[in-house]
């Protein structure tokens, strides 16, 4: 009786656990089923697309009638190799990353800790003013800016006339059109990388410079003894995703140039965007864009990884 | 007695059945031949105010109602690539002369060749030969009818060509350049001629008046005859002695306007947009027949009209194309949108004599051609430009940087 009730327990709970187990096992899938439906159908399966794009001929007339499209392997990676205008745009795309994001970092976190240094209603209203470029539609400030550039009438000309200096050319000069771009690219990144900045900032606990202030610390050394160390996460983060986005700068050149003069300023995803829309090559946009894939995914990768090694 | 009165009954219910069925039949066959009141959807360009007022005659006429779409110039080229993809486009498209290879080749527009005999809207002897249907469509078929017209002319700044003791507007090449170069002398920051560095067109033009032409005789696209290289020194003339502003970012009509450059050639869009930039201007402005070389040929430019390839309303379609082709129907087009018309009948009537700037444009448009109708132009003017403006702004060998885009050229069209 007691041997039955026991196996009959045993039993009970042997027959009880299996599907507990079974569920244990099954929530997790189910609770990250929505997100990985959401990054198989709208990352990965438009990846693959365009990797399988980007080895046919497709263009404008195959897009009507599909019997057109033809396989044609690495055709389009050969083309898009011997043309020079991709190595411009590509060269242009590392002069764009090597200004701007060691620029960008920089200056955010300078600013984000001088705003840091005071809760005052003037500093208050100083970060909303920082904070402006980041929320400004790209068409007003690419209106402004090329209004503030432009060689017949811009503000940035008037003013050197009048400490009377040369017209400069902003926009059609090969090598300042680079540098006038990116200032602008600068000038809207800057807002959001100074709010998390600040946000990181604002976390540190209050301990350390209390303890640092009594051993008799100056500004400076709490900056790069305390700040600097501790916002180590905030910093990587933020270079991070500064960096995957001047890798696929696009606005700024598209508004304020078109990528002229003479491709000039023709970045990696404005090369792509004219190949594929304006010259309705779609296979070889794709080809491009795998390019520009790989190399985003590299430089992240090797990141990810260097911070690894950082951590161990 | 009864049987009297039912069989009278009987015969007047059966009179009236056969009148309300012959009424009806009546109605019915009257709604078929009237056929198709659409509603037809337009996508046009831009100014699609007029236009909706324009198709307010035609609803009025003909009962068929028509939904008009504006689509900015710079979006033409996604929504097209929307439509065909998707399959979902409008009834009726209006298709910018650059971009009818494009609607071509992706097959978006219906082929109306068996419509032509009924509607003389489509009919070829109406319009401009430079848009007769053999040159639109080399192919043989009728895929678009010619709508608006646009040509290039020189505008000139009559008070300033004065001041500087030019009397009249430059005839040949030689006397540009020469006007150019006095104007030019004016002093810092004075021009004497302005070229849009986007402008593919005018070192094609430039070839046609130095007597050459930009296809050979295959029907390709060739940049490598020696009135091609005349045109290209020609070009790049205006640059070497400076009577040219070299900023990528120099906008024509401020500078037109400010007297900057006081020369350029360009379409009658410009003209509207002086004179609503600056009507204080009015009279110290004109435009001229374009300065000849061996010719004096122009672009001739502006929009044709297309039925999108799985539209539903054709023949209503069709009934406004016959109804724009009418002279009067083009005529109020060009007093709304100042739009030139592409119908013969319409630009011989008085009301374009009338005025001196569109005799100019009407004089023109009999000396003018199309830009190749090939897919690939996009490119190749593209690389057109790019060798032309490395050479004048970056300073690029001459003739190594022609013999490339020759390559170039070639190699876009095996």
């Amino acid at each position: 009786m007691t041997v039955t009730a026991i196996r009959g327990e045993a039993g009970s709970r042997r027959f009880a656990f299996r599907p507990m187990r079974m569920r244990g096992t099954l929530v997790p899938y189910a609770l990250i089923t929505p997100a990985l439906v959401c990054l198989l159908t709208f990352n990965v399966l438009s990846i693959a697309v365009a990797a399988a794009v980007s080895l046919t001929n497709l263009n404008i007339s195959g897009l009507a009638d599909h019997s057109q499209v033809r396989f044609v392997g690495l055709a389009n990676y050969r083309a898009m190799f011997v043309d020079p205008a991709f190595w411009e745009a590509l060269r242009n795309t590392l002069f764009f990353v090597a200004l701007g994001v060691p620029t960008l970092v920089v200056g955010s976190l300078a600013i984000a800790i001088a705003l840091n240094h005071s809760k005052s209603r003037f500093f208050r209203a100083l970060r909303a003013f920082y904070f402006l470029p980041a929320i400004t539609a790209i068409v007003a400030i690419s209106l402004i800016w090329g209004n503030l550039y432009n060689s017949q009438f811009g503000l940035l000309n008037w003013l050197l006339s009048v400490i009377g200096k040369g017209p400069v050319e902003w926009l059609s000069d090969s090598t300042i059109a680079k540098f006038s771009v990116a200032l602008v690219a600068i000038w809207r990144g800057s807002g959001l990388d100074t709010i998390i900045f600040l946000a990181a900032l604002q976390a540190l606990p209050a301990e350390y410079y209390e303890a640092a202030a009594i051993d008799g610390a100056g500004e400076w050394r709490k900056i790069f003894n305390i700040t600097l160390p501790l916002m180590r996460f905030a910093i990587f983060f933020v270079t991070v995703t500064t960096l995957i986005s001047w890798m696929q700068f696009f606005d700024e050149p598209y508004v304020l140039t078109q990528g002229g003069p003479v491709h000039a300023t023709t970045s990696m995803s404005l090369y792509i965007y004219q190949q594929g829309f304006r010259g309705n090559e779609f296979g070889f946009a794709s080809a491009a864009s795998m390019v520009l894939f790989a190399i985003i995914a590299v430089v992240t990768a090797v990141q990810l990884r260097g911070r690894r090694g950082e951590e161990a | 007695m009864t049987t009297a009165v039912s069989k009278r009954v009987t015969g007047m219910a059966l009179l009236v059945l056969a009148v309300w069925a012959a009424a009806c039949s009546g109605s019915s066959s009257s709604s078929s031949t009237s056929a198709d009141k659409g509603p037809i959807q337009i996508w046009t360009m831009e100014d699609s105010k007029s236009f909706t007022a324009l198709m307010q005659d035609f609803t009025q006429q003909t009962g068929i109602q028509v939904q008009v779409d504006a689509v900015p110039w710079a979006n033409v080229n996604d929504k097209l690539t929307t439509a065909v993809a998707s399959g979902n486009g409008p009834d009726v498209m209006q298709v910018g002369l650059s971009l009818l290879p494009t609607f071509q080749s992706a097959g978006a527009l219906l082929d109306l060749t068996p419509y032509v005999k009924d509607h003389p809207g489509l009919q070829s002897s109406n319009y401009l030969s430079a848009v007769a249907a053999d040159k639109l469509n080399p192919s043989g078929k009728v895929l678009s009818v010619p709508w608006v017209s646009d040509v290039r002319v020189l505008f000139y700044r009559t008070d300033i060509l004065s001041a500087a003791g030019i009397s009249s507007a430059p005839t040949t090449w030689t006397q540009l350049h020469d006007d150019a170069t006095i104007l030019a002398k004016r002093g810092q920051g004075k021009y004497g001629y302005y070229i849009p560095q986007w402008d593919s067109a005018l070192p094609v033009e430039f070839t046609w008046e130095a007597g050459g032409s930009v296809l050979d005789s295959s029907g390709k696209v060739t940049f490598d005859t020696p009135e091609f290289k005349k045109a290209a020194a020609f070009y790049i003339s205006f640059y070497k002695d400076h009577v040219v502003p070299t900023a990528s970012d120099f906008d024509q009509t401020q500078g037109f306007i400010s007297g900057t450059t006081p020369m350029l050639i360009s379409g009658p869009y410009l003209a509207a947009g002086i004179t609503s930039a600056a009507p204080q201007l009015n009279g110290k402005w004109g435009v001229a027949m374009l300065p000849r070389d061996v010719a004096g040929t122009s672009l001739f430019a502006g929009s044709n009209l297309g039925v999108w390839h799985k539209s539903k309303h054709v023949d209503a379609s069709l009934r406004l194309f016959d109804w724009l082709a009418q002279p009067t129907a083009q005529l109020n087009w060009y007093k709304a949108a100042n739009e030139l018309p592409t119908v013969k009948n319409a630009l011989t009537s008085p009301t374009l004599a009338a005025d001196p700037m569109a005799k100019v444009y009407t004089a023109q448009l009999q000396d003018a051609k199309l830009l190749p109708l090939v897919p690939k132009w996009d490119k190749i003017s593209q690389a057109l430009l790019d060798s032309l403006n490395s050479i004048v702004l970056k300073g690029a060998d001459e003739s190594s940087t022609l013999a490339s885009l020759n390559q170039t050229v070639s190699s876009l069209q095996t």
